[in-house]
């Protein structure tokens, strides 16, 4: 009989504390894996929703992560791209992870793909799948008012360090992707604008 | 056996309580957005002159209706903006004969679109049958003043010019059939009632408003 409820009683704690650790990572990069969706192909987004997301950001691995949240259709995600693309390349092997999200409308598939291949992507790509955008905004940050481009730097624990809406140069990208490195993350919004 | 069980609760449990790393939302951003008018605050720049798409300047201030001022940040070339256009131009048609006064601000740089120049905005007002104003904000400082970032953005102000409601159109921009809350018209009609409004702040996706470069001084 002691068994049982010794084994209810883990089984509660376990649940509170999960729901206490909150959505962006999941304790176990086994329970992270699992969330993650199944990637369509290189070129091809992969619909995801917000939660899933984030277990992408969660999976193990990382020194850090930086999360765009782009579109084919805002001017200032497609300049900017090039220069996100250009840092995973230059930080993957310091330990980057680069997470790009598209919010395209799903009659825009083909055009979000064509974007992609023009542009040389050939590593996993996401687009928002559904749900509330009130609720999406807030998941990924509070302060963040829905406007594109935005993008998030997390440590490699998955812990937000970094948020910034707006286009940002490559000198600007890279001198705060290192500071999260670093473990130096000073919040600076004076030289990115949209 | 029983304290056994105990200490291996408590490893388990420690590291997800103080240890896991917290939501990515409950931590500080580094450079968040623009910061926009809080609840309660008054219709800044009501006395700025603007160009409509019916060739004649009007004031924020000279639009408010007695019951109230809905002020809404779009523009012509964002695809949410054209997304939410049609339900938009009704709730603008509709409204200043309810006693809210309705202006749509575009503050956006033509040089960056094109399309969000005044004959652009001349042809659509036309397209859509706007019969409210749809107004060019020259320097791009009344999106400043209000702390807008994106379009559509929407702040509803009572009769006393003070920000009743701020965010979203409603609920889902691609589908309106699957529309679940109407969250403007919602605010509009407890405005117009007298009533509390249930949600006075949303958020919604929208494209960043390019502002136009301040001159020098």
């Amino acid at each position: 009989m002691r068994r049982p409820a010794l084994a209810a009683a883990v089984a509660l704690l376990l649940a509170v504390a999960l729901a206490l650790a909150g959505p962006a990572c999941a304790p176990s990069p086994r329970r992270a894996e699992k969330a993650a969706p199944r990637p369509a192909g290189p070129h091809v987004v992969t619909p995801a929703s917000v939660e899933e997301v984030l277990a992408v950001v969660c999976q193990p691995g990382a020194r850090a992560v930086v999360l765009n949240v782009w579109g084919t259709w805002c001017g200032p995600c497609r300049e900017e791209f090039p220069d996100l693309v250009k840092l995973r390349r230059d930080y993957e092997r310091r330990g980057l992870r680069l997470v790009l999200l598209s919010v395209d409308f799903d009659s825009e598939v083909p055009a979000v793909n064509r974007f992609l291949a023009e542009q040389g992507v050939d590593f996993e790509t996401y687009l928002r799948a559904g749900g509330d955008d009130d609720k999406f905004i807030n998941t990924l940050s509070p302060l963040w008012s829905g406007a594109l481009p935005a993008t998030f730097i997390y440590d490699g624990a998955g812990t937000l360090r970094d948020f910034w809406e707006g286009k940002a140069s490559y000198a600007q990208m890279e001198r705060r992707l290192l500071k999260v490195m670093e473990g130096k993350n000073e919040p600076d919004s004076t030289e990115v604008s949209s | 056996m029983k304290t056994r069980h105990l200490l291996l609760l408590a490893l388990l449990v420690a590291p997800l309580a103080a240890g896991a790393p917290p939501a990515a939302a409950a931590e500080p951003a580094a450079a968040p957005a623009p910061v926009a008018l809080a609840l309660g605050a008054a219709l800044p720049m009501g006395d700025v002159k603007m160009m409509g798409v019916d060739g004649r300047e009007i004031t924020l201030a000279g639009a408010a209706g007695p019951k109230g001022t809905l002020v809404v940040f779009s523009c012509n070339h964002c695809p949410w903006a054209k997304a939410w256009e049609e339900r938009l131009v009704a709730i603008g048609n509709t409204w200043p004969k309810q006693g809210v006064g309705v202006v749509v601000v575009n503050s956006n740089d033509p040089k960056a679109y094109p399309e969000d120049g005044l004959d652009g905005m001349k042809a659509r007002a036309k397209q859509r049958k706007m019969a409210f104003p749809y107004v060019v904000d020259a320097t791009s400082d009344v999106a400043r003043a209000f702390g807008a970032a994106k379009t559509p953005e929407a702040f509803l102000f009572d009769k006393d010019g003070k920000l009743v409601y701020h965010g979203a159109i409603d609920d889902n921009a691609k589908e309106p059939k699957q529309v679940k809350e109407r969250y403007l018209q919602a605010a509009l009609e407890a405005l117009a009632g007298g009533r509390a409004i249930a949600t006075p702040q949303t958020k919604a996706l929208g494209c960043s408003i390019k502002y136009r470069t301040k001159a020098a001084s």
